[in-house]
């Protein structure tokens, strides 16, 4: 393969193959963002931890469920810990200014979710301190929060009956490196709220939103799921477990049609470009017609003139691609503490990279093969004939 | 100054046909795609904003950001409503303001799958409030039963929504006895007995209050008044306002997806029309060379070459335009992170819509067509016209 023609081929219309590498560039940086957003959709219910439940109110995500719960499932056969979860949807000065908070139990959270890392200040703080906190580190980073601070929040569903935000002492500030725990959250004593709520200083009913609960390794999950189930069938609240993952899917299925949209939007994206290439390669291989008549009369073979231009379009479309996935993860980057509270566990990973990379050289390939099978059977008569 | 003739563009667009017609399709899937995303925010916006009405008031708690989050005890509605007397009268004499109850509740859809369906639990005025807004296939719920009214765009979602089937609420059955029609987002709810409701649901509080106000009431001072309430501190919005702030945050990401996959998408778009313009100018070095020894001027050559540049982005335009006008009325559902509940809602693509289309894609042909265009105008007459 004459590789130094495909190079003088590239560099003899500098503009054109800079300008197709450079549409390559922005298709492949769309594909690669698309694929990374939806692709993160599926993070949280992938690495779902195997031995953890959700205890749920079958009726609704928004009704809680009674105090009570907590001990009776614990003495179901198999559960080894739980973890009361309440949504609090405070915000912070601002309603723009919102990111997740739950009420839970200080000592079961630690045990139960070992993916949580401590980076900054102590949890042994935050287990003694009632009104204290833990933030995750991109809590933290969003309104530059640091450990020792007292920060208001405002409940849009706990108000305070004297009309005051609330106050929580960051203890500690965590990390995480599983999809099952996001970084952006807010975990409080769920007894200061139960307090607040008996003290009278939040009108409200107390409950529980859902119990996270622990399993012996082992035991078999539906068994204890229908176990708990059945404890409660009569009510008052009936409720619905789950496993992790499955009470991670249906917030994924909430998005309805959205992960439809951002596939067909990457088709349209892959569309345009291989529409794009193929018009420059036909450029490519009609002007050349002449120099493959002399590349045949020299007794080049059909091989390699089929080659010259397939290698010369997914050199271009590799070049572009390259860059492309190149701009998406830098660019990914930047963007992930933004994107990462709408899809947790948004990355440009490895595969993200190699995908575009592949989708890249296949719109090469795919663009190369109509000009360079013309090409090939040129007669080099004919070809010669052609005007320069 | 004499222009060179349209007809010139034409005729070369015809005659490369292929390059043409790739890049022209190019352009257009770039336009489909903005035009999409705009008419998924257009047929949202519709949906809510449009149906909002100016001459009702929803009250809510203080801090709450929607309906969900609100909620008020029996005691503090009659309070609240008799000491407004912006409320208007309604055919009683009595004020016209309504308590409802709100919640999303868990339900199996029809292919499969979870969802989350709002309940709203309603008194008498309610449908004396929104009067002809409502357009209701079967009877009412009496007041006082277990009968509800399905929302239209139910009845083909989930299971047991039509007349004389029976949904269950927790562990209440409910017998559906009409179909609920409207243009905004009730028809996709679930009407019943405010009272039956809370009883159902064990949740014995109101969570907001809708009311008519009296021609010309301030809202805003309204709105400062009872939010510094002793005895029931609330917040005051029109419909309409309400609405299209439960939109905003939907609508805002639309917007700002369109805008980023536009321009990226563009940018892509405007390189393939580069190198079409170019590849154009080149292959028409003789003609260039004639025109420009007949005295046509470097300008008018300019001018011909944006022209035919326009021309391509306008061809694209109409091929993005017919792309979009099927997509009108499709309908598509996702949730309204909001109140975390699914909305459907369809594709509306407005002439707004389409002249948008139109202009983007004849700047994208602006843009691609400047730089040939000016190469194509200095070229030197003599060694232009050299050339074979």
């Amino acid at each position: 393969m004459p590789w130094r023609l495909v190079w003088r081929y590239l560099a003899a219309h500098p503009f054109r193959s800079l300008f197709t590498m450079m549409s390559m560039v922005a298709a492949t940086f769309l594909l690669c963002l698309l694929q990374a957003l939806l692709a993160s959709l599926d993070v949280a219910v992938l690495n779902a931890a195997k031995n953890r439940l959700i205890v749920q109110s079958a009726v609704s995500l928004f009704v809680t469920l009674p105090h009570s719960y907590q001990g009776k499932i614990e003495a179901v056969d198999g559960v080894e810990d739980t973890c009361k979860w309440t949504w609090f949807g405070g915000y912070y000065q601002d309603p723009e200014n919102f990111f997740a908070q739950f009420g839970a139990d200080p000592g079961s959270l630690r045990r139960m979710y070992p993916e949580m890392e401590i980076i900054e200040g102590s949890y042994e703080e935050f287990e003694r301190k009632r009104t204290g906190c833990v933030i995750g580190d991109l809590v933290a980073q969003r309104f530059s929060w640091e450990v020792g601070q007292t920060v208001p929040l405002i409940g849009t569903i706990y108000p305070r009956v004297d009309r005051k935000p609330w106050e929580y002492e960051i203890c500690a500030i965590y990390t995480s490196n599983a999809a099952t725990l996001d970084r952006n959250t807010m975990f409080f004593h769920h007894d200061y709220l139960d307090e607040s709520i008996d003290s009278g200083s939040v009108e409200t009913i107390k409950g529980v939103g859902v119990y996270a609960a622990a399993i012996t390794p082992g035991v078999e999950p539906t068994r204890v799921m229908a176990d708990i189930d059945a404890l409660f069938e009569n009510g008052p609240q009936v409720v619905q477990t789950t496993t992790e993952a499955e009470f991670n899917r249906q917030f994924v299925s909430m998005l309805g049609n959205v992960p439809a949209l951002l596939s067909s939007i990457g088709a349209s994206v892959l569309f345009a470009i291989l529409l794009a290439t193929l018009n420059t390669m036909i450029m490519a291989g009609r002007e050349r017609t002449h120099h493959i008549g002399i590349l045949k009369a020299l007794g080049f073979g059909d091989g390699t003139v089929f080659g010259l231009l397939i290698a010369e379009s997914m050199l271009v479309c590799a070049l572009g691609g390259a860059l492309g996935v190149f701009f998406a993860t830098g660019i990914g980057k930047a963007l992930e503490p933004f994107l990462i509270s709408m899809f947790p566990g948004f990355a440009i990973l490895p595969e993200t990279q190699v995908f575009g990379l592949a989708l890249a050289a296949s719109v090469g390939l795919l663009a190369g093969i109509l000009p360079a099978w013309q090409a090939m059977r040129l007669r080099p008569v004919d070809a010669l004939r052609a005007e320069v | 100054m004499t222009g060179v003739p349209l007809s010139y563009n034409v005729r070369s667009l015809m005659v490369r046909r292929t390059s043409t017609l790739l890049t022209v399709i190019g352009i257009g899937a770039t336009v489909a795609v903005l035009t999409g995303i705009l008419s998924l925010r257009q047929g949202f916006a519709q949906l809510f904003e449009a149906s909002g009405r100016e001459d009702i008031a929803v009250f809510m708690r203080p801090g709450a950001t929607s309906e969900g989050e609100s909620a008020f005890p029996r005691d503090r509605v009659d309070i609240l409503v008799k000491s407004t007397p912006e409320i208007d009268e309604g055919p009683d004499g009595r004020p016209l303001a309504s308590a409802e109850t709100f919640l999303a509740v868990r339900m199996r859809k029809l292919d499969g799958g979870e969802t989350n369906i709002p309940i709203r639990g309603v008194q008498p005025a309610t449908f004396v409030l929104r009067g002809d807004d409502l357009e209701i296939e079967g009877e009412r719920p009496t007041p006082g039963s277990d009968e509800v009214l399905v929302g239209r765009a139910l009845t083909t979602r989930v299971p047991g929504a039509r007349v004389g089937e029976v949904i269950v609420l927790n562990t209440t059955p409910f017998r559906v006895v009409g179909i609920l029609d409207h243009g905004g987002p009730f028809a996709s709810e679930i009407w019943g007995d405010a009272d039956r409701m809370m009883a159902a649901l064990e949740r014995p509080v109101f969570n907001r209050v809708i009311a008519r106000m009296r021609p010309g009431t301030d809202m805003e001072a309204l709105s400062k008044r009872l939010e510094n309430d002793k005895q029931v501190p609330a917040i005051v919005t029109t419909e309409r306002e309400y609405l299209s702030g439960q939109t905003a945050f939907l609508s805002n990401m639309l917007l700002g997806l369109g805008a980023i996959l536009g321009m990226v998408m563009g940018v892509g778009a405007v390189f393939a029309g580069v190198n079409t313009m170019l590849a154009s100018v080149a292959a028409r070095t003789h003609e260039i060379g004639v025109l420009l020894s007949i005295g046509f001027r470097p300008l008018s050559i300019f001018l011909a070459f944006v022209r035919e540049s326009l021309l391509l982005g306008f061809l694209g335009g109409v091929i993005g335009v017919l792309i979009t006008i099927p997509l009108d009325g499709i309908r598509t559902g996702t949730t309204n992170f909001q109140t975390f509940t699914e909305i459907a809602f369809a594709f509306r693509v407005t002439p707004g819509i389409l002249v948008t289309a139109i202009l983007f894609a004849m700047l994208l042909g602006l843009v691609g067509g400047a730089w040939p265009a000016w190469r194509a105008a200095r070229m030197d007459p003599t060694e232009a016209i050299r050339h074979v």
